[in-house]
């Protein structure tokens, strides 16, 4: 009777708890924060996992694959409509640039900490290292602009230009996370037992092409007529599970696939306003689902995947201050923007969790549940840590 | 829209068709090396049959077809027995999905009877529901007693096997298909008496043939066995089922209609979600009531979700909220479905005894036809509705092959032969009865009255 009673109590704690927690909550600042990030929802899924309730068991989750896939391919999809160039172009080049560099310049210490120091902890080499410390070090270039949203009106509004900087900076750094994640799937397992991997790569690569390219046709000649909504929901949900199953059967990320249809379809249809309304409808409870299935993978059995989180959190806080410290310096439109950028950038967010999620499925190595475990510690470390940063940041650019 | 608008579509769904068959084949002829592949193509093929059959169905809409007629179509070309494309274990693999779906349409069903409508067709309702079950009955047990000898497929059998086969057979063909009948009421948006008629009785007899059966196969039983008392446990084991499964039902409403008034009506994938903890629980907790406590508690996901549906709509106050949620993601759930739904069909079994199947299928539409007749003579309903409500009656689907599977069960002797011949007799009604309910509703002019 206690898996009946926890199912139904999960289940409406869960959407009861959607609304709660992004519609109509008052709290405390501190537990706000760990409301508002949705965070509460990865223990849920812990709890149903096997190590607690068992609800999330393999067999279920294997049934719930094409939700898993549906999941990915929508966060993807969302993450590639916000990628409109004609908005983009409203911002300076030098912002971008700063982006991408900050992106840059958190990856690489966050890659050449996991590559050297994580087979301390555990056993893993060959193209599983590097594979497991690209998917880590491009979770780690995420940002997230969700600390902001919880800051009172009067802190922010003297420093409107450093606010927009950093909401920029977020949506721009994921993209080279979302790069630097698809430089993963060159280095599957599979490529490397062959005898030539340079004609395996090639190979792979055009396959890629040809299935993109398609698929991108198939998608603007569904959208080449008038849908009702009904019709374009039908659209949406069957091309994000066609195309996150393609990527799958090509050994590519349905992430990384439906984030390029997005990214097209923002630049190239009418009816991109549209189907923006029938992905964000949804977003919400979506993200909370993947929290869920991850939470019911988390491992809590051993007390390095603490330690090894705590270091990963200190890689990365200390990338995100070098890039900000760097872009403020070299970046001559920046100049006036406060040193310690990067405390404002310390939040992780959404796509990290997606990009984990992905990793988790596409690369379902022994050492995969333990290494994304460790990364969703750190994520909470991150969140915890996070709103602090960014209230020193914000007082640093008052004087 | 004009001709040449049509004609336009017409091209793009067919270049569509055209390009996903060929990504697809492409796609199928790479090498699967890992799990993830596998997995990505249970993920294409969802996709895919989404994507095709709602192009094939917007394709044969030009000629009238209703949208799950369509749907039913491309689900048979993709499935195990045409192109193979979706083989018999993915079909099961997809059964999850398949019974998330059907919990979601339960939920709609329930939520389209209203009770103000029903208490002014009650009599009607309860007509064709008592002469349909006699009728249909009486006929196709007849049939199958005087002629399942000349048949080649059932003609080794002895008399008492036939006649058991015959009880069996006559109340299996009483069932219907809800899920059908809601779907083409959606898609042609149809509102009036004749709607509200047979939307009552398909769902009541949805719930009806359970008892139903349980007394034919009581019956079946006392035949085999010889024996003269029928075991009455059976009874009270199937009352307390469904009143249990009607009174969860009453409390998901409850739930349902508090996070409607509190949250607003944004639920969509609230529903959903119910939809699944509903059919996951009820098959968890059967297992474990019969494991734990040997005892046999099947609660019926349907009921349940039927039973949750009509309270929302008939006692929260929010059933217009209710359904305009249920209504957002209708399409894509009957599309999924309803081809699901028509890669499952055995065209196997209506090779083997398709001859037998077709005068079943006959029999069972003319005692309908007499049925509705009868019942729209003494109802007094008009003459168009008189003549055509029988067709509004042919489809059939999941309840008679669950009841078929149980009656193996008991029977496995006859079981063979029963399950064969249920599913051959749904293939034809599914493929014919969702053309015939639309024709109607366009005869008695209830289309487009939402």
């Amino acid at each position: 009777m206690k898996i009946f009673f926890a199912l139904l109590i999960v289940i409406i704690l869960a959407f009861s708890g959607y609304h709660l927690t992004f519609r109509s909550f008052r709290l405390p600042l501190f537990a706000r924060k760990f409301y508002l990030t949705g965070t509460e929802f990865l223990f849920l899924g812990l709890l149903l996992g096997p190590q607690f309730l068992n609800i999330l068991d393999e067999q279920t989750c294997r049934g719930l694959e094409p939700l898993a896939a549906l999941l990915l391919g929508w966060i993807g999809l969302i993450f590639g409509f916000q990628f409109e160039v004609v908005k983009l172009k409203r911002f300076l080049p030098e912002f971008f640039l700063a982006a991408v560099s900050e992106g840059i310049l958190t990856f690489i210490p966050v890659f050449c900490g996991v590559y050297f120091a994580l087979p301390l902890f555990i056993e893993i080499t060959g193209p599983i290292k590097i594979v497991t410390a690209l998917a880590m070090a491009s979770a780690a270039t995420c940002t997230a602009h969700a600390g902001i949203a919880l800051l009172a009106p009067d802190s922010v509004a003297g420093r409107q230009n450093t606010v927009k900087l950093l909401q920029y900076i977020s949506s721009i750094d994921s993209l080279v996370a979302l790069l630097i994640f698809n430089l993963a799937f060159f280095f599957r397992s599979s490529l490397f037992a062959g005898p030539s991997w340079v004609r395996e790569l090639g190979i792979g690569f055009v396959i890629s092409v040809v299935a993109c390219v398609s698929l991108l046709v198939l998608y603007l000649l569904f959208l080449s007529q008038k849908r009702s909504e009904q019709e374009l929901t039908l659209v949406v949900i069957g091309m994000t599970v066609f195309i996150s199953g393609t990527a799958s059967i090509i050994n590519y990320s349905p992430l990384l696939t439906n984030f390029f249809m997005g990214f097209c379809i923002a630049n190239l249809t009418r009816d991109k306003e549209r189907i923006y309304n029938i992905l964000i409808s949804v977003e919400k409870p979506i993200y909370i689902l993947l929290l869920f299935f991850l939470g019911g993978t988390m491992q809590l059995g051993s007390a390095w995947i603490i330690y090894a989180a705590a270091g990963y959190c200190l890689l990365r806080g200390l990338g995100k201050f070098t890039g900000g410290y760097i872009i403020t310096k070299a970046v001559s439109k920046l100049k006036h923007q406060p040193a310690f950028l990067g405390f404002g950038m310390l939040e992780q967010g959404g796509l990290s969790f997606a990009i984990l999620f992905d990793f988790q499925k596409a690369f379902p190595f022994e050492t995969t549940m333990y290494v994304v475990s460790m990364a969703l510690f750190a994520i909470l470390f991150n969140d915890f840590l996070s709103p602090f940063f960014l209230k020193q940041l914000l007082k640093e650019g008052e004087k | 829209m004009t001709p040449l608008q049509k004609r336009d579509n017409l091209l793009t769904c067919f270049m569509i068709l055209v390009l996903l068959t060929l990504f697809v084949l492409w796609l199928k002829s790479i090498p699967f090396e890992s799990s993830w592949q596998r997995a990505g193509l249970i993920n294409l093929s969802l996709g895919f049959v989404m994507l095709a059959a709602y192009v094939t169905a917007r394709i044969l809409s030009i000629i009238g077809l209703p949208l799950i007629s369509g749907c039913i179509f491309a689900g048979i070309i993709a499935g195990p027995y045409v192109s193979g494309f979706l083989s018999i274990e993915m079909v099961d693999q997809l059964k999850l999905v398949d019974e998330l779906a059907l919990s979601f349409i339960a939920l709609t069903a329930g939520g389209e009877l209203r009770l103000q409508s029903l208490k002014k067709r009650k009599k009607a309702i309860i007509l064709n529901i008592v002469l349909q079950t006699v009728v249909i009955c009486c006929l196709v047990s007849g049939f199958v007693t005087s002629a399942g000898h000349f048949f080649a497929f059932t003609g080794n059998l002895s008399s008492v096997q036939i006649i058991v086969l015959a009880i069996l057979l006559g109340v299996i063909s009483v069932a219907r298909s809800p899920s059908s009948t809601i779907a083409i009421i959606s898609e042609c948006r149809a509102r009036g008496p004749f709607t509200e008629t047979v939307l009552g009785v398909t769902v009541l007899i949805d719930v009806l043939i359970i008892v139903f059966f349980t007394f034919a196969l009581a019956v079946a039983k006392v035949i085999i066995t010889g024996s003269a008392v029928m075991d009455l446990q059976v009874f009270a084991a199937l009352s307390a089922e469904m009143i249990v499964s009607l009174l969860v039902g009453v409390g998901l409403g409850l739930i349902i209609s508090f996070h409607i008034k509190r949250f607003g009506k944004d639920l969509t994938l609230f529903l959903l979600f119910l939809a699944f903890a509903v059919t996951k629980t009820s098959l968890w907790l059967s297992g474990f009531m019969d494991s734990q406590f040997n005892i046999s508690l099947h609660l019926e996901p349907l009921l349940i979700c039927m039973s949750a549906g009509f309270f929302v709509q008939n006692f929260s106050g929010v059933g217009d909220d209710f359904m305009e949620s249920m209504d957002r993601m209708a399409l894509p759930i009957y599309v999924l479905f309803f081809s699901l739904a028509g890669a499952a069909l055995n065209l196997d079994s209506l090779r083997i005894c398709w001859s037998m199947a077709l005068c079943l299928v006959v029999i069972r539409i003319f005692g309908i036809l007499l049925a509705t007749f009868i019942a729209g003579t003494i109802s007094r309903d008009p003459a168009c509705h008189r003549q055509s409500a029988w067709m509004a009656y042919i489809t059939q689907a999941g309840v008679a092959i669950g009841l078929a599977q149980l009656a193996q069960r008991q029977f496995p002797e006859i079981g063979v032969y029963l399950i064969t011949l249920v599913l051959a007799v749904i293939s034809i009604n599914q493929i014919i009865g969702p053309i015939a309910f639309k024709i109607a509703l366009g005869i008695v002019k209830e289309v487009g009255k939402r």
